[in-house]
């Protein structure tokens, strides 16, 4: 079973390959757990297969827990039924909690350190490090997920409920918030050292009010378009004032 | 902006690698704009611009969380037009410029995604009934095609963005005198800037991560009056 699972883990890399507004992650679900499936008899295989590509929305890294659980369940005998429902509890909590982990924890956490990093001097090997510790955690991660699910099958909720999940997430909160927050003024100074110092004084207002809008105005502004506003004001202020 | 063929090619390939990156295959944060400018800049032999141009869309990246299906713009085959517009005009007009063909790389980006979401969903309940049979032939070939989309999309938002950085320096270049290109530059890191705070106080609300940012923030402020 270990080159199933390994299959599996590989196709899991590209589980959001397919990913659309009908099934989301569906179909890169079906995939990876097809691998999982194939020693079940011929009556089971083909709607097992079905079943796996219907649809599935969940944080991409923590996808692997219910593709192992779906299969265990399968082969453990499970209705149909059982499965859907299996799937369906588990969109939710694995969504949310790889949002806490990765998304606003690990990554955010980790490129604060790199911004301060490359503010401080350190060059290129800061990326190359990000890089590297990144996918030391992301690719444990999956495998954990996918052997978790597997291991535990319809009763996976116990591996959800692992001590470690719970006291990462607490701890990279506040680490990400450490991080980020020291690596704003680092960056700031970073990005004005070619200005001149009236140059400063204007980046310093334009970014006070920039803050301000996306944080009075974010249901409407985000950092793209208040971009992208504040560039077009500054070419006009350009063009008129030679 | 005039690079050699080969360059173009590494810089098209490297861009269509980070825009796959992004959500199909393999998220290993290659579509960091910290890292696919930096390595942007070292195909072009210039990592300080990479680095300084990766910096402000990582600043960016902070604004966005990409949860269930939020739409939301593409920054690392834009850092890396940033990054070929940047390399071609030196100092803050550099920053300037390049920021602004990365931002509208950036938004063509988005909405390549969203389209090729909305394609894949027609493709996808088109084959509904050979996906309900349980042919794992047809739903390989399925997800297989969709990557091939992605991978096509990313080519093609990569060639747009360094066409834009081809023409950015002739159009803007030379219409712009230094007080506008600096005008652009504090423009673009500004808003960078305050991108970066208010996405990261989205992510940290205002719970006990709320003193961790202001004690982090204070130790940043303070490490960078001492390094003056």
């Amino acid at each position: 079973m270990n080159g199933a699972l390994a299959r599996a883990l590989l196709r899991l890399f590209a589980v959001q390959g397919s990913y659309n507004y009908e099934r989301m992650l569906g179909v890169g679900v079906g995939v990876a757990e097809e691998p999982l499936l194939r020693d079940l008899g011929d009556a089971k295989y083909q709607p097992a297969v079905a079943r796996g590509a219907h649809f599935f929305n969940a944080h991409p890294y923590l996808v692997g827990l219910a593709v192992g659980a779906a299969a265990r369940a399968e082969h453990d005998g499970a209705s149909p039924d059982q499965v859907e429902r299996l799937r369906e509890a588990l969109c939710g909590p694995l969504g949310s909690l790889g949002d806490r982990l990765v998304w606003a924890g690990w990554l955010p956490f980790l490129s604060g350190l790199t911004l301060a990093a490359v503010a401080l001097g350190a060059g290129w090997i800061a990326a190359g490090v990000f890089l590297v510790v990144y996918n030391i955690g992301h690719v444990a991660l999956r495998w954990w997920a996918l052997k978790a699910g597997w291991t535990h099958g319809a009763r996976v909720s116990v591996a959800l409920h692992h001590p470690m999940l719970h006291k990462a997430a607490a701890v990279l909160g506040p680490a990400m918030a450490l991080a980020v927050g020291a690596a704003l003024p680092l960056t700031a100074a970073y990005l004005s050292a070619p200005f001149e110092a009236w140059a400063r004084v204007a980046l310093a207002t334009v970014a006070a009010v920039s803050f301000l809008g996306l944080r009075l105005r974010g249901d409407r502004l985000n950092g793209l378009r208040l971009s992208l506003i504040m560039a077009a004001l500054a070419l006009i202020a350009g063009v008129i004032w030679r | 902006m005039n690079l050699p063929i080969e360059l173009l090619i590494a810089l098209v390939a490297w861009g269509t690698l980070v825009g796959v990156d992004l959500v199909s295959l393999p998220q290993m944060m290659i579509a960091r704009p910290l890292v696919a400018g930096t390595v942007a800049g070292a195909i072009l032999g210039d990592i300080p611009t990479g680095l300084k141009l990766g910096v402000v869309f990582e600043l960016l990246q902070y604004d966005i969380l990409p949860v269930g299906a939020v739409r939301y713009p593409e920054y690392g085959p834009a850092t890396v037009a940033a990054v070929a517009t940047a390399h071609a005009s030196a100092g803050v007009l550099g920053l300037g410029l390049g920021a602004l063909v990365g931002l509208v790389t950036g938004l063509l980006g988005g909405v390549g995604i969203d389209l090729l979401r909305r394609v894949n969903s027609r493709i996808i309940h088109a084959a509904a009934a050979r996906l309900e049979s349980g042919d794992p032939a047809a739903l390989v070939r399925v997800h297989v095609a969709a990557l091939l989309r992605d991978v096509l999309r990313a080519a093609l938002v990569t060639i747009i963005g360094l066409a834009l950085a081809w023409l950015a320096r002739p159009l803007l270049g030379s219409a712009l005198t230094v007080r506008g290109a600096v005008f652009l530059a504090v423009a673009a890191v500004a808003t960078a800037l305050a991108a970066g705070a208010a996405g990261t106080l989205r992510l940290v609300g205002r719970g006990p991560n709320l003193a961790w940012f202001a004690a982090g923030l204070g130790g940043g402020i303070v490490a960078t009056l001492w390094l003056r």
